[in-house]
């Protein structure tokens, strides 16, 4: 942006009101990082006092040791395969609402989208007898339940955002491929999936932070043996307590990896996008 | 929970290809079974995990029954059919107002906080000739972090103890700490955050503040999604239109008010919707920092249901858990059925 005239005071007011903003958006990030890095007694006198000689990685250990390891573990099985099955039923079925035409497309598709809108409570109520029902109440099967759900929630996501994707394909890609006597599924695997695989990669992404930050269905479907670290963070705050340095800690291993990801996300979508420009 | 946060950043609407129009050669049988095929593994999990489960609830909450005898649709002999009874029960129950009231509270503060400030956030980077990328980062960061995970931030943020609490050390620097302030209506307990910050005394309603200490943690939670929304609208507004604008002698809040704005309609739109959403579905951040309490003063109606569902196993309130989620639906429904009917012009465009 150029800023044609623009007096200093303007600048100074613009830059000095954005610089505290973001100060005030970072401060309480900064004091959950703080207080899990340093020493309870430390953090009882005010983090902000801090002397940088205190900091240490003692609370992670122990964090780590008091079982919050076993919802690290559950949440990367429960988050791996929600996604998988999330982004392979999701891009087959996407694929098919942007390119082909079949009975009832648009009375499915509404259906699907409403998973965008109603709220989750709307299935949680019968959803436990029914896991009973299922098989999918007790043991290693609980993940699977648990998946699937997250699955048929994310199945409106899936073929909105997915469907972008596999629309902006050119069909002469597509019907030279078919007239070379390629079938649906090879024209699928062979010329759409490659080519919409940013955009794939880009909505797993999403869906990874979206289940991994999940609280309500874990909580409400899972027994203790299985459940995820937003549950155990929940778990861990009791007020009566004290054991701030672990919840923090907790609290700073449970926004990393989606954090992470996001990072690595911002990238993605760089580096798509000058793809395009530069095959043009 | 957080909605899918990241929704807009996807393009548009997936607009169907129109199908091959004159087939070169006669589609053979598999070809023509194609398309089930494609779509079967995701409308399966789908019939199975929501529709089914959808169904069973909206059918039980005509019945009378507990979590310890679940209602079934295999099992006649133990339906104890109510009619509407659940839903009546539900409407002249005092605690189901206190939360759709905590809730309103919510559905008004929540997008307005949302639509403002990412508003005025994106609108200010805009302005920004250097650190632009990085300062926006500085607001979207917080989106990727789990509202649970928000709420035990910000229960630090807010701690009691001005030794713990960095708010609570700063009033206590400023020297209100613990004040006890009436101004007419209003009454302020700055420092009690959590536990009671202060009422609006309507004279019909008390509006309790203590939703207001949780609606900001979702709101620091959500505002990136608005500052990535409204930014990406941003790029579409010419700059040399606001110049011009400044040519011709517009302040910035003119030039706020009449080009901005209205360029950023639709952006603004989607911002308002999707936070209505996600105040209206509100749990998380509730669940954790202060499960509904003091008392009932934070309770909201997402919160309520499930407690009535699972967390009192010896009162047979299933039938009215089911009777809110019910209500909720419709209303979230039928109040972003325009918005809906849009999504879905848009793919037949």
């Amino acid at each position: 942006m150029t800023a044609v005239g623009r007096s200093r005071w303007t600048t100074l007011l613009l830059y000095g009101s954005l610089t505290v903003l973001a100060v005030i958006w970072l401060v309480p990030a900064l004091s959950s990082l703080m207080i899990a890095t340093l020493p309870l007694s430390q953090t009882r006198d005010g983090w902000w006092n801090l002397s940088l000689a205190d900091l240490t990685f003692g609370n992670f250990a122990r964090a780590w040791d008091q079982g919050l390891s076993r919802y690290v573990v559950n949440s990367f099985i429960i988050t791996g395969l929600a996604v998988v099955l999330t982004v392979s039923a999701g891009s087959l079925a996407a694929y098919a609402y942007a390119r082909m035409a079949f009975r009832l497309k648009a009375t499915t598709y509404f259906l699907l989208i409403t998973t965008m809108i109603v709220p989750v409570q709307i299935i949680l109520i019968p959803m436990l007898p029914w896991f009973r029902t299922l098989g999918l109440n007790a043991g290693p099967q609980e993940y699977l339940g648990i998946a699937l759900v997250h699955t048929a929630f994310g199945a409106g996501w899936a073929i909105f955002m997915l469907g972008a994707f596999f629309a902006q394909i050119p069909e002469d890609l597509l019907e030279a491929a078919r007239i070379d006597g390629a079938g649906w599924f090879d024209v699928f695997r062979r010329i759409a999936l490659p080519l919409a695989l940013p955009g794939i990669v880009s909505f797993a992404i999403i869906d990874f932070v979206f289940v991994w930050n999940d609280l309500l269905l874990a909580l409400t479907l899972l027994d203790r043996a299985h459940q995820p670290l937003t549950v155990g963070l929940a778990n861990l705050q009791t007020p009566h307590l004290a054991q701030e340095d672990l919840v923090a800690a907790g609290t700073i291993m449970a926004i990393l990896p989606p954090l992470l990801l996001f990072a690595a996300l911002n990238r993605f979508y760089v580096r798509g996008l000058f793809a395009g420009a530069t095959k043009g | 929970m957080a909605s899918r946060r990241t929704t807009t950043v996807a393009p548009t609407p997936p607009e169907t290809a129109p199908p091959p129009a004159a087939p070169r050669r006669a589609r053979s049988r598999p070809e023509r079974f194609a398309p089930y095929i494609f779509v079967a593994p995701l409308l399966a999990v789908f019939a199975l995990f929501y529709l089914w489960p959808a169904l069973v609830t909206v059918l039980s909450s005509f019945f009378r029954w507990g979590l310890l005898r679940p209602w079934t649709p295999v099992d006649p002999a133990r339906w104890r059919f109510v009619g509407l009874d659940n839903y009546t029960t539900t409407l002249t129950d005092p605690s189901f107002w206190n939360a759709v009231l905590n809730t309103a509270i919510w559905l008004v503060v929540f997008p307005l906080l949302v639509v403002g400030f990412s508003l005025l956030v994106s609108i200010l980077i805009w302005h920004t000739t250097r650190a632009g990328t990085v300062l926006r980062t500085v607001f979207i960061l917080p989106m990727t972090i789990s509202l649970a995970a928000a709420g035990i931030i910000w229960t630090f943020v807010y701690n009691a103890d001005p030794q713990i609490g960095v708010l609570n050390a700063v009033l206590d620097r400023l020297g209100i700490l613990g004040a006890d302030w009436r101004l007419g209506p209003l009454e302020l307990h700055p420092g009690a955050w959590l536990s009671n910050p202060g009422v609006l005394h309507l004279g019909f309603a008390d509006l309790r503040l203590t939703n207001l200490a949780l609606i900001v943690p979702a709101f620091w939670a959500f505002t990136g999604f608005g500052v990535i929304t409204i930014t990406a609208g941003l790029t579409a507004v010419p700059y040399e239109l606001v110049e011009a604008a400044k040519v011709d002698g517009a302040n910035a809040w003119q030039t706020a008010r009449h080009i901005l704005v209205p360029a950023l309609r639709r952006p603004l739109v989607v911002v308002g919707v999707v936070s209505v959403i996600f105040a209206l579905r509100t749990f998380d951040i509730v669940y954790v920092m202060t499960g509904g309490g003091p008392a009932q003063d934070t309770m909201v109606l997402a919160l309520l249901l499930w407690q009535q569902a699972f967390a009192f196993l010896d009162t047979p309130q299933g039938g009215q858990a089911t009777a809110i989620a019910v209500l909720m639906s419709a209303v979230l429904v039928a109040g972003s059925w325009p918005y809906l009917r849009q999504l879905l012009a848009g793919r037949s465009r």
